[in-house]
């Protein structure tokens, strides 16, 4: 046995000192009373009679002690919280890792989840062993990260505790104790890098899935101010299924489709949102059979679809002037730097050589400026700079190829250090930090940071390089003017922790719950762990995160590595509320036997059976 | 009635009168006019009737006249009271010296009314307090100014000492003493038995009524689980250890103990009553009288 409350020699000593006070209080017993009768007479003819025949009588004391020495020593043991070393079991150290990735809350053909499963699995497991062994619980998701092995109960309580989860990147942790009988319980989906000593227990059975593998809303190029949803459904059955899709939103009747689709097709659509208002879009297939649900919604943000407003700050540029005149979503607002002055209300400012003494109430693009408070001061200007080199994957340069790019002249700025930037998990950077999108640190070129609001800024003038006359310079005039409105659209991710650059954000779903976050120095981190949209508020920032589920990785249920033997059925797993959850643990039962025998004791003494 | 004492209070001297009215109706013409039972001799004074002579008797009662007229020999027969030796003995043991009301105190009361009805019948009274022997006691007394004696006497007895019934019997009956009621009342726990004491006045030829009286905790002691029992008398002690089972086998001891004594009488043709204490003691006397033998 075992004690989990305390050391071996306390439980001794506990269980001694009990022993010992339990006695000493039986010896202690008070005197018996004196009680004059009026004769004895009759007292001593039935005691010669009692006294031959009444051996129970005699014990009666003894039994006595007996009963409470097992009721102290039971209450004493109980408190050392003892685990019976079951004998005959294998005492060696296992340690179980078990798959929680997504794939596994797929619902088997017994109504439980492959997940439900596996805990069963890992429970039996446990249970199966020496209780003087060692256990461990790991899980694929870093929900239970690897530590060092412990005693049974932790090992339970630590399972309890495992759910699914549906994003991150779940994958095989590294354990610690190579000594330890390694199981991992899994369907073979999504963890496949398995060490060879594993021993597999695979709960994978076929199942129809059908799911949203890829969602989004944006633009229509032909109709600058029209959005369509993106919508591709795949079949991840082994059959044909018909599929009802289903979109809903604001404002206007939800759209619906049915299709059919074979075993492993997938089928893109647009879908034009005209008829929606602003607010939230919500995508959901329903096919019959359907056993994993978690890829049957998707969720997006369709914003106001108006033109954008943009307000031109130029002396006289012919070339901003002609590429957004020709962007038909915008609704351009020429001005001179006194004209701005006098206030002007836009969507997005884009000075040209100019910059005002504060910065604009909106996001912005700036054109060599001059020096301003809100800026990056200019420590000097170059003649004909080398193009060091520019950031492909920077939204503002995407499908924009800067090979050809001449400057004649450019501002050199002096960034922050840094020290003050940060990476993000999103699309967006931290407010703050700034991003040379062309040149190098030491001479950037272009930069975006994202402050209060977002601002690009270009260190040479349009007139002093041949950027103009690119091909890609309108591309990066959509791409700039686009990433400085990407507030309006919602950012995507996917469940699990997200962070979100906004400080000391309020995050709720769509119902209106708030979410739990967790606020860092330079943003927000919150976790999602469903599929849906969810609002994040700051004090100078409101965004939009839609989570999704949307890849084809987890929506393929039976990707299986491990295949699936049809004889092989899944173990059954009790129904909720009807398992027995083990027997109880031996601290329980013995205080449930001292309550019993604190009753029958209080009951027997009072009837005179016992002293 | 003014002299009284705290035990024969008005409230108890009330019940007297009353059990001297109820004990008339209950007995007619036992009572009535402080009659008593006569018996016929031929040396009385009050004539009562005549009968035939029979050879040999003295000629002195022969009533010459009726032999002159009739010609038959016919004796005139006189009356002449006969009373009823009554011998109360009450145990004055210390044994009686328990429960509440005190057990001694409730014999005295019983053995006060007993005295105070043969008195009214003018009959002897003889009062005797026992204990290990003859304790104290008052001599034979006839007439209802004897009540106040009686009383004060009985008043006067402290319980004290051993029980030997026994010895106060045969202390008591080994001077030559008339053939009468002999009352006991008593709770007759008694270690060398009562069954000695009532062969010996089987032997004398007494009419024996047994009053056993004890408190309620006697029949059914409620006591703790480990006690250290001192009897009262011997001043003797005994450690116990109290079970239920144990409580019961003394009921049941003592149920047979009482059993035993009412049996005796019975089989002697003696009368026996039993109370507890916390019976009023007029109800006990009442059911003496039931019994027909106290006034027979």
């Amino acid at each position: 046995m075992t004690f989990l409350g305390m050391s071996a020699v306390l439980a001794g000593s506990l269980l001694a000192a009990t022993g010992a006070v339990v006695g000493f209080l039986y010896w202690l017993k008070p005197p018996a009373r004196r009680l004059v009768v009026p004769s004895r007479l009759l007292w001593n003819r039935l005691l010669r009679e009692k006294r031959k025949s009444s051996i129970l009588d005699r014990l009666r004391w003894l039994i006595s002690l007996m009963i409470a020495l097992f009721i102290g020593l039971s209450v004493a043991t109980a408190i050392g919280r003892p685990e019976a070393s079951t004998t005959g079991l294998d005492t060696r150290a296992i340690t179980i890792v078990i798959d929680n990735s997504a794939t596994m809350s797929t619902r088997m053909s017994d109504g439980f989840t492959r997940w439900d499963h596996a805990v069963e699995h890992a429970r039996r497991l446990l249970q199966g062993r020496s209780a003087d062994g060692e256990f461990l619980i790991v899980d694929t998701s870093g929900q239970a990260p690897p530590t060092a092995p412990g005693q049974r109960p932790e090992a339970f309580d630590v399972l309890a505790g495992l759910t699914v989860s549906l994003g991150g990147d779940p994958r095989f942790p590294t354990v610690p104790n190579s000594d330890a009988d390694l199981f991992f319980i899994s369907d073979g989906v999504l963890v496949n890098d398995v060490p060879d000593e594993a021993i597999v227990i695979p709960v994978f059975q076929p199942a129809d899935n059908v799911g949203i593998t890829a969602f989004a809303i944006d633009l229509v190029p032909s109709g600058p101010l029209t959005y369509q949803a993106f919508l591709e459904v795949t079949n991840a059955s082994s059959t044909a299924k018909e599929v009802s899709v289903r979109l809903s939103g604001t404002g206007g009747p939800g759209r619906r489709y049915d299709v059919t689709l074979r075993a492993g097709e997938s089928q893109v659509r647009s879908i034009d949102l005209s008829s929606f208002d602003r607010g939230a879009v919500r995508a959901t297939v329903i096919s019959n059979g359907d056993a994993f649900v978690a890829d049957d919604h998707a969720y997006g943000f369709l914003p106001v679809q108006r033109a954008t407003r943009v307000a031109l700050i130029t002396r006289g540029s012919v070339y901003l002037e002609s590429a957004l005149a020709a962007e038909g979503r915008l609704a351009l607002d020429v001005l001179t730097p006194d004209q701005y002055a006098a206030g002007v209300v836009a969507d997005v400012y884009i000075f040209d050589r100019f910059a005002p003494s504060t910065a604009p109430p909106g996001p912005s693009l700036l054109f060599m400026p001059p020096d301003a408070p809100w800026l990056a001061r200019t420590t000097e200007i170059l003649s004909t700079p080398e193009v060091a080199g520019w950031d492909v994957e920077h939204p503002l340069l995407q499908f924009v190829s800067l090979v050809d790019l001449r400057i004649d002249r450019a501002a050199r700025i002096a960034l922050p250090s840094r020290s003050n930037e940060a990476s993000g998990g999103l699309e967006n950077r931290p407010p703050g930090s700034v991003d040379v999108v062309v040149g190098t640190r030491e001479l950037p070129l272009m930069v975006a940071s994202e402050a209060s609001e977002r601002a690009v800024r270009v260190s040479f003038a349009l007139d002093d390089s041949n950027f103009p006359l690119q091909p890609g310079f309108p591309i990066f005039l959509t791409n700039a003017l686009g990433w400085l409105m990407g507030e309006r659209v919602a950012l995507s991710s996917f469940p699990g922790r997200i962070e979100v650059p906004v400080l000391m954000a309020e995050v709720v779903d769509l119902q209106g719950n708030e979410m739990a976050t967790w606020p860092l120095p330079d943003r927000t981190v919150f976790a999602a762990p469903e599929p849906g949209l969810y609002t994040v508020a700051g004090s100078s920032r409101r965004l939009r995160v839609a989570v999704n589920l949307t890849s084809r990785r987890h929506s393929s249920v039976n990707a299986s590595t491990f295949g699936f033997d049809a004889e092989s059925s899944p173990i059954e797993v009790p129904f909720p509320g009807s398992e027995d959850g083990g027997a109880p643990e031996l601290w329980v039962l013995l205080l449930v036997i001292a309550t019993v025998l604190v009753l029958g004791e209080w009951f027997t003494y009072h009837r005179r059976l016992t002293v | 009635m003014t002299e009284q004492g705290t035990l024969f209070d008005d409230d108890f001297l009330k019940k007297l009168e009353y059990l001297k009215v109820v004990s008339g109706q209950m007995i007619p013409g036992h009572m009535h006019g402080e009659h008593r039972a006569k018996k016929k001799t031929d040396s009385g004074i009050e004539f009562a009737d005549y009968r035939q002579y029979v050879s040999g008797e003295d000629t002195k009662n022969v009533d010459w006249r009726t032999y002159l007229r009739h010609d038959k020999l016919i004796l005139r027969i006189f009356e002449e009271d006969a009373d009823l030796p009554i011998y109360i003995f009450f145990d004055a043991s210390k044994s009686m010296d328990y429960g509440t009301p005190l057990k001694f105190d409730y014999a005295r009361k019983i053995a006060a009314a007993l005295c105070y009805i043969g008195l009214l019948n003018q009959d002897r009274v003889n009062l005797v307090g026992y204990a290990d022997g003859i304790a104290q006691e008052l001599s034979a007394r006839r007439g209802k100014n004897q009540v106040w004696n009686s009383f004060r006497f009985l008043e006067s007895v402290e319980p004290r000492g051993t029980t030997s019934m026994e010895k106060a019997i045969k202390n008591f009956f080994s001077a030559r003493r008339r053939r009468g009621l002999v009352v006991v009342v008593s709770d007759f726990f008694d270690e060398s038995g009562f069954e000695k004491a009532f062969d010996m006045l089987r032997y004398f030829r007494q009419d024996l009524f047994a009053v056993h009286i004890h408190s309620t905790d006697e029949a059914h002691p409620e006591l703790p689980d480990e006690v250290l029992l001192e009897d009262s008398e011997l001043g003797t002690t005994e450690r116990i250890k109290v079970t239920p089972a144990l409580l019961d086998a003394y009921a049941e001891k003592f149920e047979e103990h009482c059993d035993q004594v009412g049996n005796y009488c019975r089989k002697n043709g003696w009368g026996y009553v039993r109370a507890t204490t916390d019976v009023p003691f007029e109800d006990l006397i009442l059911r003496v009288f039931r019994q027909g033998r106290f006034l027979g």
